[in-house]
């Protein structure tokens, strides 16, 4: 009995072993690094022009048809709103994809404004963390997600480095995430640029391809070095994002996590995926070898037919006795 | 129960009701009513002051379930872009999992490593581990946003690169295998043995099954942080050994949860404990706590590693160093010291104690990693009373199933009687096999013959 | 519509048509006395800007105009190449400056673009609001969107502002 089970079991567990493989794979293909489509678009932030007019934000309302907002757009005291305790500032969420916040920097002079948006990473942690592939990284650059097949583990939002999802949590049938799409559906796909670098009087939003961007970016500093610190965020952070900022100040003064290192998200997993076809792989043989080891020791006889068995056994005694 | 017990009713332990020529089958009511008249159940279900605590919980928490499904997430919870993950998944599943995985433990220790001895138990550690994975899966169904569409990720969608996604896999198929080890007990308890001989014979499989699901989404749990590296405060953060630590943290805690419930059990239930359970159990809890021993000084041991690797030093000066110190000393220092101490001086009260211990610092350390720990550059969130209610409620559903099967199934007790059919088709022959040890259970011939 | 008795006559002509493509009135000065400036018009009405006046007080073209006008392009990193430039065919902000600079058609032209220091041009929205408030912030001028255009129903519309503000029991969003 015990060498039919064994021979199943070993079966089993190279058919196991197979399906590992494969899905090994594609797990090493995903995990690989990707730097984004050549001729994905991008947009340029360039902070020292903004001048917090709000225009973006009314434009991503109109363009996405989000609800109404609960100020007006032209209402400047949004900047003074602060949230849990006064510590933070506003966040993009179900209502608006894209937020502009002021900041006051060090030393005086002028405010800076700063747009948040998703920032269409190259290699996205909202994607690679979900289950059901509801991200897309779009060839022209966009990170789009698809509503339909969205379970609701809100793993996305735990993984965004930049805290940009936001999930209708409101609503009791059909809470989806809610962000900015790069406007794919209605202008990216067809070469427009979205709402918000169209509407913006100061274009402190220049679009173009991520490359042609990145080029810009520096030679904006090379031709104004006093006005720029010597950066271009999203150029290298996580792996590269499609949206990259210039600033006057620190970046860590303005709102940007300067800790986030160059590496996507996904590099930090990398460690637990290389070790899941491992476990697969050697566990049955190691596993399956220490119970033929153990059962040769026991020299009873004693191995597959026991735990369980005892009931019979005690209750024959009984009902002997 | 006990009083019933005193007025001289025998809970039902086999197929048959009373003895020699008289004995008649229990029908399947009689058997869910444990032999009691359907008044004499209800009787001493009310008599009994646990129900009436679990009565108003669930009159509370059981309509509030019902709010958080129409009317959504926001109205129970505190659940935000910012905090995506609160309580139901902090607690119910993160803590639960590693809690659970008593079932591959013992399972390995029995059917693995032939270690029979920890047989009185085993049946007791599978099923809390198929329980604490079921309500793991019914925390996580609340907490989902569309929970309709669970089995999304292995029908409609698949993204094989995302932790969660073997989480998913694993738990499913993890389910199934622990569903295939209890349900021995369950075949016994409807009396049908071809069952039972089927799952006896893929046992080994199904073990050795558990142990890779087991080490994958024990440790996949905690990789799912690893994708959070700026949000989980360093301490409680490590890309290289997050799963590691989750992993190695779910033997004490697994292993503790067992010995946790059979205290309780031993308290509470005895009457439904037989002698081969109750004369054991001390000496298997040594054992379980020996083990346990030997998981939390590793995870210790990880842990300081964990902090050596990445350089954390600094953070232990901080305040959240003092709190990570704290969760360790208290979860995982005490315990092991206590262990020690009860176990050279065969002090059984002191290691179920340590346990305890063990499984709260369990449960702190998944809550401290998903909740406290979590955003600690932004700002704290406190959950909703009302998600702390829904956790409570689940949690009691929880321990109501457990008792259900605890009464009925045979774990603490062994089934008594040979079924009819057996009887009938080969006769009995009773070896003369000597058991391993005194204290386990002849093999029992029947099956042997069968097979 | 007065124009003055110039030698060139092409520029001159030049002028006239543009004038009569978009209201403008001549200065004595040699430049336009009013330009209306509608192209972007929509959520705001079109600025009648009084270039007159605003001549008298840069006094010079330059200062708006780069080395369009032919007073060459000074110092600085235009003035590299520029600093001898004639005076070019073209001196309005839209000749140069796209209303529609980042379409599809205008990215391709910009890949093209052999001239690398012109990839970064700012279209004419951005060259309008640059020019105008650069100056204004510096020398006092008024810089509030309705002190140059006032924003029309379309505006109020799209910021959902005036008779479009949001009731007050608009949804409050979540943080």
């Amino acid at each position: 009995m015990s060498g039919i089970s064994r021979r199943r079991f070993l079966a089993g567990s190279i058919a196991g072993c197979a399906a590992t493989t494969l899905c090994g794979t594609q797990k090493a293909l995903a995990a690989g690094s990707f730097t984004g489509y050549p001729e994905g678009m991008g947009v340029l932030v360039d902070l020292t022009r903004c001048i917090g007019c709000r225009s973006c934000e009314a434009a991503c309302n109109k363009e996405q048809k989000l609800p109404a907002p609960a100020k007006p757009f032209d209402d400047m005291s949004v900047f003074d709103e602060r949230f849990h305790g006064g510590t933070q500032m506003r966040r993009p969420d179900e209502n608006a994809y894209t937020v502009v916040n002021r900041y006051q920097p060090e030393g005086g002079g002028k405010p800076i404004y700063r747009k948040v948006q998703c920032n269409h990473c190259n290699e996205p942690a909202c994607l690679t963390s979900c289950f059901v592939n509801a991200y897309t990284k779009t060839q022209e650059g966009a990170v789009v997600y698809n509503p339909k097949i969205c379970v609701g583990c809100r793993n996305c939002m735990i993984a965004c480095p930049f805290n940009i999802p936001g999930y209708s949590y409101s609503s009791a049938f059909n809470p989806v995430v809610k962000k900015c799409i790069f406007c794919h559906e209605t202008r990216l796909k067809t070469g427009r640029p979205p709402a918000c670098v169209e509407i913006c009087p100061q274009q402190a939003l220049t679009f173009g391809k991520r490359k042609d961007m990145i080029k810009i970016a520096h030679q904006r500093i090379l031709n104004e070095p006093g006005r720029y610190v010597d950066h271009l965020y999203g150029e290298k952070e996580l792996g590269g994002t499609g949206w990259m900022y210039l600033s006057s100040v620190a970046f860590d003064q303005v709102g940007f996590d300067t800790t986030t290192g160059n590496e996507p998200i996904i590099a930090n997993v990398k460690d637990f995926l290389g070790t899941v076809p491992m476990v697969l792989a050697i566990w049955p043989a190691l596993f399956t070898g220490f119970h033929l080891l153990a059962k040769r020791k026991d020299g009873h006889g004693h191995d597959d037919d026991h735990a369980g068995d005892h009931s019979a056994a005690h209750g024959e005694e009984e009902d002997k006795s | 129960m006990k009083s019933m017990i005193r007025q001289g009713i025998q809970p039902v332990a086999s197929h048959h009701n009373g003895e020699g020529k008289s004995r008649k089958s229990w029908s399947l009511l009689e058997k869910l009513l444990l032999g009691l008249s359907p008044r004499q159940y209800l009787e001493q279900a009310i008599k009994n002051p646990f129900n009436w605590i679990l009565g108003v919980l669930f009159a509370v928490g059981l309509p509030l379930i019902a709010y958080r499904f129409l009317f959504g997430l926001s109205v129970v919870t505190h659940s935000s872009n910012d905090y995506p993950w609160g309580l139901f998944l902090g607690f119910g599943l993160f803590a639960m999992v590693p809690l659970s995985a008593s079932g591959f433990m013992l399972g390995t220790t029995v059917e693995i490593f032939g270690r029979h001895d920890f047989e009185p138990i085993e049946r007791l550690a599978l099923l809390n581990g198929l329980l604490g994975y079921l309500f793991a899966v019914i925390y996580l169904l609340v907490d989902l946003g569309q929970p309709w569409r669970l089995p999304y990720p292995m029908v409609v969608a698949f993204g094989p690169a995302a932790v969660l996604f073997l989480v998913a896999w694993h738990v499913a198929t993890y389910l199934s295998v622990q569903v295939a080890e209890v349900s021995v007990a369950f075949f016994e308890w409807i009396g049908w043995l071809g069952g039972k001989r089927f799952v006896r014979r893929i046992a080994v499989g199904l073990t050795v099954a558990g142990i890779i699901l087991s080490t994958l989404h024990q440790g996949a749990l905690g990789a799912l942080f690893t994708y959070a590296p700026g949000k989980v405060h360093p301490l409680w953060y490590s890309a290289s050994f997050q799963w590691i630590h989750f992993f190695c943290s779910a033997i004490p805690g697994g292993l503790c949860m067992v010995i946790a419930v059979s205290t309780i059990v031993k308290k509470t239930m005895a009457w439904r404990c037989d002698g081969n359970f109750l004369d054991n159990l001390d000496r298997c809890t040594f054992g379980l706590a020996k083990g346990a021993s030997m998981g939390l000084i590793t995870y210790l041991a990880i842990k300081l590693i964990g902090v050596a690797h990445d350089n954390e030093w600094g953070y232990l000066g901080t305040g959240w160093g003092a709190w990570f110190m704290l969760e360790l000393a208290i979860g995982v220092i005490l315990p092991l010291a206590l262990f020690a101490w009860a176990i050279h001086n065969q002090r059984v009260g002191v290691v179920r104690l340590a346990a305890f211990i063990t499984v709260f610092g369990v449960v702190l350390n998944r809550i401290n990693t998903a909740l406290i720990a979590f955003n600690w550059k932004l700002y704290p969130e406190i959950p909703h009373p009302f998600e702390v209610i829904i956790c409570l409620t689940i949690f009691a559903i929880y321990v109501v199933v457990y008792r259900f099967i605890l009464y009925r199934l045979p774990i603490l007790f062994a089934w008594k009687a040979v079924p009819v059919e057996a009887y009938e088709t080969e006769p009995v022959t009773v070896q003369s096999a000597p058991a391993l040890k005194s204290s386990v259970p002849a093999p029992g011939a029947v099956y042997r013959s069968i097979d | 519509m007065k124009p003055t008795l110039s030698l060139h006559i092409l520029g001159m002509a030049l002028i006239v048509l543009l004038c009569a493509a978009s209201g403008v009135a001549a200065a004595p000065t040699g430049g336009p006395g009013q330009v209306k400036l509608d192209r972007l018009a929509n959520l705001f009405t079109a600025v009648n800007f009084d270039h007159a006046a605003h001549v008298e007080i840069a006094g010079d073209c330059v200062t708006c105009h780069h080395h369009t006008t032919g007073d060459g392009a000074g110092g600085g990193r235009c003035g590299r190449c520029h600093a001898q430039s004639q005076k070019s065919t073209v001196v309005a902000c839209r000749d140069c400056h796209d209303v529609d600079p980042f379409s599809a058609v205008q990215l391709e032209r910009k890949a093209d673009d052999r001239y690398q220091y012109h990839i970064d041009k700012p279209g004419l929205k951005a060259a309008y609001h640059w020019n105008c408030m650069g100056c204004h912030e510096d020398s006092g001028g008024p810089t509030g969107c309705e002190d140059c255009h006032a924003r029309t129903t379309a505006g109020d519309e799209f910021y959902q502002s005036g008779s479009f503000a949001p009731k007050a029991a608009a949804s409050a969003s979540h943080h």
